[in-house]
């Protein structure tokens, strides 16, 4: 067992994608357990796909792909904040629509170009193996700006979370809160953009968040749960798609393996909830 | 562009074919529109897309109607989010998020193991209009009778649902039955729409253009067909954009549909940002941003915290009268797709 989950990482690419995943695990777990808390999930599948046209853009013209995600990225998280409050457009809706048009400006943008699908491909569903060092940092760097965000913020997004009115009456301002979520899960997203692509850093995000909350009754309990959870769901799910194509010859898309793990520890969690909850009364009585 | 060109571009046989499909789809998709944003579904729309994905592929390997596999498994989805929604300590906006993400990567995972991995799988995530057969155009047509017969036959008691579950129960209809019903509209509206505009950018032909009607009437008969008409016209000019300048028409139609909506949210009368800084200026707010003079402003400022229940009370009730508010903030948009406030923590 042991070897099955540490000999894959004896290659050094393996290894790059080890330490990415285990980062972006960890990163998206803590802040995916405001998402859940606050039930913004759509906010984030909005965001994974809202900074698309970003890369495509920064890719087009030859400059750093973070750099073109961070952007739209910041874009977004402002007009989120900006259109969610006006009346006849309910956030729901006004979500969809900066969403798909987002995304339908980057598909434009890149269909003009010859490399079409295989772009789009890369784009959707990441290069997990071809992460490198550059990457990394990269990576590592945005992980810090939010943990220390997250970290300082974190009782005022708590606050924000359960008792939006009573933050408001202590004098928080909760639009400028509401805006330094958005841009912490944008930064999130934009950091796991290159590695498992736009559409799966939503399961990173909020999978291991869902299932911590199955789990745990406290808010610290839950983040703890949540970062272990998408750091484990990375590393099984790299050492699972590498065993099966290297052993079975059948091609695993690493990113795909790894949203599948997560969705297994969730399934998992949900199994296990109630016999929890009976042992925790069983306890109290 | 002038008209001329524009009708230039429709001269052979695959945009012929092309035009009819975005009109029909952009219609169909603009007339459930209304349904969902009434009853807030515009998430689960989008997971239904994404859901559908492992059906397609698995049907592509099977060699059975893809439209079938699409709409097995979107079925399968509707039940799965309703069941772990249901749980007490999963909110229905994560359960969305779980079975999204998961039904797409099971798809990725079963296209992955095969050859030929990126052409087909982009081909269904952005659609791919110009290529569409006959067939689908005599799929398209049916699906879309059927549905809009459907829609105009329960008009009455899907208008009544949304607004009011519990004078619909009282009145002896079957809620639960016509909750389902309306998911499997909108389902089989989005597996029809995968050809045009692909799964991931269905969702935007169905919201775009209600939402956009919305904006320009109040009154729920004129938004359906105002809806419709905006569909249509979306699909109509965004394939004629898209064969002028050769870029992908499934995104330029919904790049068309966005554009008429970002158009309407600043001049539309009444609720544009135009017509609401003007109404605040004469209620005496002037220089406040955004017409936050208005009277329910307060009331939306309260719920905006709240992405779930309240929110969705708050915005349904702008459509009719105060009475429907206290009822509709009390019960919820629909029975499977209902929201609870967390008991403990």
């Amino acid at each position: 067992m042991t070897t099955w989950l540490v000999q894959p990482f004896t290659v050094p690419y393996m290894q790059r994608a080890l330490l990415e995943v285990l980062l972006l695990g960890a990163l998206a777990g803590a802040v995916g357990v405001f998402v859940v808390l606050r039930r913004l999930a759509f906010v984030g599948d909005a965001l994974t796909h809202t900074v698309f046209p970003g890369v495509v853009i920064a890719h087009l013209l030859g400059q750093s792909l973070l750099l073109g995600a961070l952007a739209f990225g910041v874009l977004t998280a402002l007009l989120l904040t900006g259109l969610g409050a006006h009346r006849r457009v309910g956030d729901d809706a006004a979500l969809a629509i900066l969403l798909t048009s987002f995304f339908s400006l980057g598909v434009v943008l890149i269909s003009r170009t010859r490399s079409f699908t295989a772009d789009l491909t890369v784009f959707l569903f990441g290069r997990v193996l071809a992460i490198d060092q550059t990457d990394l940092l990269q990576t590592l760097a945005v992980a810090t700006v939010v943990a220390i965000a997250l970290v300082a913020l974190r009782k005022e997004l708590v606050l924000r979370a359960f008792d939006p009115e009573g933050a408001a009456a202590m004098g928080y301002r909760t639009g400028a809160l509401d805006l330094a979520l958005n841009l912490l899960i944008a930064l999130v997203v934009v950091a796991a953009v290159e590695a498992v692509g736009t559409i799966l850093v939503i399961a990173l995000i909020v999978v291991p968040a869902a299932a911590a909350r199955l789990l745990a009754d406290r808010v610290a309990t839950m983040t703890t749960l949540a970062c272990l959870l998408g750091a484990a769901g990375g590393w099984l799910g790299l050492a699972a798609s590498y065993r099966v194509s290297v052993d079975h010859g059948i091609r695993l898309a690493a990113g795909a393996t790894i949203v599948g793990v997560l969705v297994g520890l969730f399934l998992l969690a949900a199994a296990v909830a109630p016999l929890r909850r009976r042992l925790l009364t069983a306890d109290t009585r | 562009m002038s008209q001329l060109s524009l009708l230039d571009a429709f001269g052979d046989g695959f945009a012929r074919r092309a035009l009819l499909e975005a009109v029909m789809v952009g219609g169909l998709c603009g007339a459930v529109g209304v349904h969902v944003l009434l009853r807030r579904l515009p998430f689960f729309t989008m997971a239904l897309g994404h859901a559908t994905f492992p059906g397609v592929v698995l049907a592509a390997l099977l060699g059975v109607s893809l439209f079938l596999g699409a709409a097995l498994f979107g079925a399968v989805v509707v039940v799965v989010v309703a069941l772990l929604g249901a749980r007490e300590r999963v909110d229905d906006t994560s359960a969305v998020g779980v079975t999204l993400s998961g039904a797409f990567a099971l798809g990725v995972l079963l296209l992955s193991a095969q050859a030929g991995f990126s052409r087909d799988l982009s081909a269904y995530l952005v659609g791919s209009i110009v290529t569409v057969q006959p067939s689908d155009l005599v799929t398209t047509a049916v699906v879309g009778a059927v549905v809009l017969g459907v829609l105009a036959a329960l008009h009455k008691e899907l208008v009544l649902g949304a607004f009011d579950r519990v004078g619909l129960a009282a009145l002896g209809y079957p809620v639960l039955a016509l909750d389902i019903a309306l998911l499997l509209l909108v389902e089989a509206t989005v597996v029809t729409s995968i050809p045009a505009v692909g799964t991931i950018l269905a969702v935007a032909l169905i919201v775009a253009p209600a939402a956009t009607a919305r904006l320009w009437t109040e009154r729920l008969r004129a938004t359906m067909t105002l809806s419709a008409a905006l569909g249509a016209a979306s699909g109509l000019v965004g394939l004629a954009i898209s064969l002028q300048w050769r870029v992908a028409a499934g995104a330029t139609i919904v790049l068309v549909a966005a554009a008429l909506f970002a158009i309407s949210l600043v001049v539309a009368p009444r609720h544009g940002l135009l017509a609401r800084r003007g109404a605040a200026a004469a209620l005496g707010g002037a220089g406040a941003p955004g017409g936050s003079y208005l009277p329910d402003e307060s009331e939306s400022r309260d719920h905006s915290g709240r992405l779930a229940p309240a929110a969705i009370a708050w915005a349904l009730c702008q459509w009719r009268v105060a009475k429907i508010r206290s009822l509709m903030a009390s019960i919820g948009p629909t029975a499977l797709m209902r929201t609870r406030i967390p008991r403990r923590w």
